[in-house]
């Protein structure tokens, strides 16, 4: 039986339209962030309770068309098609009405119930942009809102309307098009109607003249000649309008919408530069783009390591006495160690990773919701090309350098698998927070900051090399830059404390059970006493190759469970945190760049599995591995002629 | 072949100059993909910006901004003006 206070809907959208705002306004805290089944792109759900309703509320990824261009267009149209949900919230920036309203007349192809919701409505009217929504509403046919949706003001009509709409008897005036165009799909449609394939039939004859690779094959499967018929078609088509006929569809709805938008919309003219025409010459300037970048990054690190610093050592001071407390407790055995090394691992995580990751989330998101971060898209992408990936590649680099974990989750912005997992590999080479603080505890406090400089220099070479090769070694073209480019808004406090918060939960999610396990692992082992016994097995490697004393094998082991462990407890076995009295300079370095690049901590692999499977995450293990010891052995061996 | 002596890529095109798209040389699909962005033969762009070192090209299409990577944008030919 139907549950009548139950509603579903569906947020879509091209990105930058406001969309996420919307959704975290409708639902808040009950939301729930998972993977769409067998991909890497996030799926959004979550829950409003209103007015009696039960409003479950899917939020799509951003796509700019309803075809196969990437994963999050196929995944989209098929759900809107075999889930039907009960309305379709379609939201446009009124800003870029003409752009936005390309994808609203795909999305009302498919016959689905749509609401459109026409966004930043200030933005518009501080543009001299004023737009007849009731105009807009009848010639698309479907009921217009328009919304301010970081005021919150309109959202809740939104679901007004839903609610009001929820029982109407519903129809569908698809979009019309020219007449040749009009022909060709009747003649099309009318032989698919009694097809009963789940498509409405007009507009699987669209797709067909679009040459859609997926429907050609799903009606060649039902009737060949419908197949040949809309190639003659389109071929008719091509002759009139002298295009592929699937451009001559794409040709029409850039008319159509063109034309909606010249009868919708009135502009006011413009009279000087605005601020933020002002301001975008300057960040992307060909020369001052780049230092101002070099600047806010720059001030980016300061502020994190600073901050981090800070309240890192202010959870030392916090957590100093527990391990004291514990024992006292439960007394000393076999038992309460394992217990407390799984205490101890979450208490690291919050004393080692949060006080950095907590504000380079702050940071990112503030840069990302004033729009810097496509201008970084925009400096960056060529050099990411030779890297065989995209500009966005760069943002997932520049959290990698807070934290690999969040770093090798951002990959998911990439559009193509191949090179979400190129992005990743690469970012779990890129030095975090837990290595920098064996890069400059170590090599820069007792060889010199140039050295430790130079260290983080030598990474972005390796990085770059290995780029370069893994784009020859995986075949396929990496995805040309496309975006839109947002203008520069005021960042909005609500949405970067949200944004901030699922981000730290998720790596939470992630990280801690991982951690907890592989700390209690770890410890287990050092207590059945086998330490001794692994580290003379890796001696050959650890003494002979490196250069380093027996000891460093037990602690790149521990290493894998967090990178800093290394230092700490090198410490602890010496008893001293005076490096410089047992390690020479050349042992130094050659430790460090072990670390920075042997196998990612155990939080970072737990990601790359979740995301890539546990083949792929294994080899990039044992590929690191011997890369790190490998390169740590020709350093060492080279610096030997220097020091 | 092109005989038109004019057409240029819209990666030679000056910051702040107009072009009108006069053709796409890559595939259909590529040329299908522009198309549904809007970026189809007869349509005049403005190119606001280009990165530094051959980068991704910034245009004005429509009242929006688009971005383009330099691989795309050099295979969009246009005439100037």
């Amino acid at each position: 039986m139907k549950d009548d206070k139950k509603i579903n809907i569906v947020l879509a959208g091209q990105g930058n339209a406001g969309k996420s705002v919307v959704f975290n306004y409708l639902t808040g805290l009950h939301q729930h962030i998972g993977n769409w089944a067998g991909k890497t792109i996030e799926k959004k759900e979550g829950t409003l309770y209103y007015k009696g309703y039960t409003i479950d509320i899917l939020d799509l990824p951003g796509i700019y068309s309803l075809n196969t261009y990437s994963e999050e267009e196929v995944i989209s149209r098929e759900y809107i098609v075999h889930q039907k949900p009960e309305f379709v919230i379609n939201i446009i920036d009124a800003v870029n009405l003409e752009r936005n309203l390309m994808f609203t007349l795909q999305l009302l192809e498919l016959e689905c119930p749509v609401i459109l919701v026409l966004n930043m409505m200030d933005l518009a009217r501080k543009k001299g942009i004023a737009i007849d929504t009731g105009k807009l509403g009848h010639l698309l046919n479907t009921p217009v809102v328009p919304t301010v949706a970081l005021r919150g003001s309109g959202i809740t009509t939104i679901i007004d309307k839903v609610i009001e709409l929820k029982d109407k008897e519903k129809s569908y005036n698809p979009p019309e098009y020219g007449k040749e165009i009009e022909k060709c799909i009747s003649v099309l449609s009318e032989k698919l109607k009694d097809s009963h394939l789940p498509y409405p039939p007009r507009w699987m004859a669209i797709k067909l003249l679009e040459k859609d690779k997926d429907i050609i094959k799903l009606v060649k499967d039902y009737s060949k000649d419908i197949v040949t018929e809309a190639e003659e078609l389109g071929s008719d088509l091509e002759g009139i309008h002298g295009h592929d006929s699937s451009i001559v569809i794409s040709d029409e709805r850039s008319h159509l919408a063109a034309q909606i938008t010249r009868l919708v919309v009135e502009i006011s003219p413009r009279q000087k530069p605005s601020l933020n025409e002002k301001l975008d010459f300057i960040t992307t300037h060909k020369l001052f783009g780049y230092l101002v970048m070099i600047g806010i990054m720059g001030g980016m690190f300061l502020t994190v390591f600073g901050f981090g610093n800070w309240l890192s050592s202010r959870f030392d001071l916090l957590f100093g006495t527990w391990h004291d407390w514990w024992n006292e407790a439960f007394g000393i055995s076999f038992a309460s160690s394992l217990g407390w090394s799984a205490v101890e691992s979450v208490l690291a995580l919050i004393q080692i990773a949060l006080p950095y990751i907590l504000p380079f989330y702050v940071l990112l998101y503030i840069l990302e919701d004033w729009g810097y971060i496509a201008r970084i898209s925009f400096l960056m992408d060529n050099l990411m090309h030779r890297m065989g990936i995209h500009g966005k590649g760069c943002i997932s680099f520049i959290i990698g350098l807070g934290c690999n974990v969040p770093g090798c989750l951002s990959c998911r912005i990439m559009e193509s698998r191949r090179e979400r997992f190129i992005t990743a590999v690469l970012v779990t080479m890129v030095p975090c927070s837990a290595v920098s603080v064996i890069v400059f505890g170590l090599v820069g406090k007792y060889v010199g900051l140039w050295w430790a400089l130079g260290l983080y220099l030598f990474a972005m070479v390796i990085i770059f090399i290995v780029g370069k090769i893994s784009s020859r070694f995986f075949l396929g073209e990496p995805v040309e830059l496309i975006m839109q480019m947002p203008d520069y808004k005021t960042p909005h406090l609500k949405t970067i404390v949200s944004q901030t918060w699922e981000a730290l939960k998720e790596f939470i999610y992630i990280a801690a059970p991982i951690v907890i396990i592989a700390g209690v692992l770890i410890q287990a082992i050092h207590l059945a006493g086998w330490m001794p016994a692994i580290s003379d097995v890796l001696s050959p490697v650890t003494v002979n190759w490196l250069g380093l004393p027996a000891v460093t094998g037990i602690l790149l082991i521990f290493g894998i469970l967090r990178k800093e462990l290394i230092l700490v407890m090198l410490a602890a076995y010496l008893g001293t945190t005076n490096f410089g009295d047992v390690l020479t300079a050349r042992q130094m370095i050659t430790l460090a760049v072990v670390s920075m690049f042997y196998i990612p901590c155990v939080a970072t692999i737990s990601v790359l599995w979740k995301d890539y499977g546990w083949k792929k995450a294994m080899i990039i293990c044992i590929i690191e591995i011997l890369f790190a010891i490998l390169l740590a052995g020709i350093v060492s061996r080279l610096l030997s002629f220097m020091m | 072949m092109d005989d038109n002596k004019d057409l240029k890529s819209l990666t030679e095109i000056r910051d702040g100059q107009l072009a009108v798209i006069v053709s796409i040389s890559g595939g259909r699909a590529l040329t299908k993909r522009l198309a549904d962005l809007g970026l189809r033969s007869g349509i005049m762009v403005k190119v606001l910006r280009s990165a530094l070192f051959s980068g991704p090209v910034q245009i004005e299409l429509c009242g929006s901004r688009l971005v383009l990577g330099q691989g795309l944008a050099s295979k969009i030919m246009v005439k100037e003006g």
